[in-house]
């Protein structure tokens, strides 16, 4: 779990809709804890494959799912880091 | 076209480097490779996702862990020797012991409580030391068998070596003892024993 990248929410009902539509979909998807790295709230965040964020950004645009953002997670110099790559 | 690597007792990346020799002397087909722990096992499932072959664990006992590798054509192996990195998975497990005694985490809404569960497992593979081991009671159970996110984090907790535990009592109640997906199943006596031995029993229900 060293290179991921997660869709993070600021609420936990959007959150908790976008995993079942993800599902839904028949994405891969797993919702975590957002990470340390990130928010120091207690808010959720959902790990999916790079390769499907165009389908997952038209699925949350079509069903107005609000986010803080996409962040890719990794490891450097044994530290982790978030960058946050999409709105 | 199959092969066979015996990698016991040799260290990392000794493993590693075995397997890719035996997936080069190959075109297509599976290789088999028997080591005896945890290190070199995770080392080589994650060297096989690096180049796309699919692998699977075989067999999962302490001392004889048998992966197979699947190679097709279009699998390009060549990674230099010296490019072949290897984690040690130095979690330390520590002496608590964790009781999860519901399918889902507190009291409240359903919904929540379930999602909660699952970040408290998922949490828990990040965490160290690492709790000497895992209960499963009542609607705990449902976290071992069917819910296929939990089993996920708690197969992960399970090959960094904390011992997981479910109740058989409760398995059998909820007709869930053939959907065991990952742990073994345990009894009263020592589910008591888990808990009076350990130094700290986080209780989750």
């Amino acid at each position: 779990m060293n290179d991921f990248y997660i869709i993070s929410f600021n609420s936990t009902h959007h959150a908790i809709r976008a995993e079942k539509l993800l599902v839904e979909a028949g994405l891969s998807v797993m919702t975590l804890p957002t990470p340390r790295e990130i928010a120091a709230s207690c808010g959720l965040s959902i790990k999916f494959e790079f390769n499907d964020i165009e389908v997952i950004n038209s699925i949350m645009k079509d069903n107005s799912i609000e986010r803080r953002g996409i962040y890719h997670i990794f490891k450097k110099e044994s530290k982790r880091e978030a960058i946050k790559i999409q709105d | 076209m199959s092969v066979k690597v015996d990698a016991k007792g040799l260290a990392c990346p000794m493993p590693v480097i075995k397997t890719k020799k035996a997936l080069e002397s190959i075109v297509e087909g599976t290789v088999e490779v028997v080591v005896d722990n945890n290190v070199p096992k995770e080392n080589i499932l994650k060297f096989a996702k690096s180049i796309d072959c699919k692998a699977e664990v075989l067999k999962n006992k302490e001392g004889e862990i048998v992966i197979s590798i699947e190679k097709v054509k279009n699998n390009k192996v060549s990674i230099p020797d010296e490019d072949i990195t290897c984690d040690t998975f130095d979690n330390n497990i520590g002496d608590e012991v964790i009781a999860i005694m519901s399918d889902k985490m507190g009291n409240g809404n359903d919904e929540l409580g379930g999602v909660l569960i699952k970040g408290f497992l998922f949490a828990l593979t990040e965490s160290n030391p690492l709790p000497k081991a895992i209960l499963f009671l009542n609607g705990g159970v449902e976290l071992t068998t069917k819910n296929e996110a939990t089993v996920e984090h708690v197969k992960k907790l399970e090959e960094l070596g904390v011992e997981i535990l479910s109740c058989g009592t409760c398995l059998d109640y909820y007709g869930l003892k053939e959907e065991l997906k990952v742990g073994s199943i345990t009894n009263m006596y020592t589910i008591v024993e888990n808990m009076k031995s350990s130094s700290k029993l986080i209780t989750i229900g």
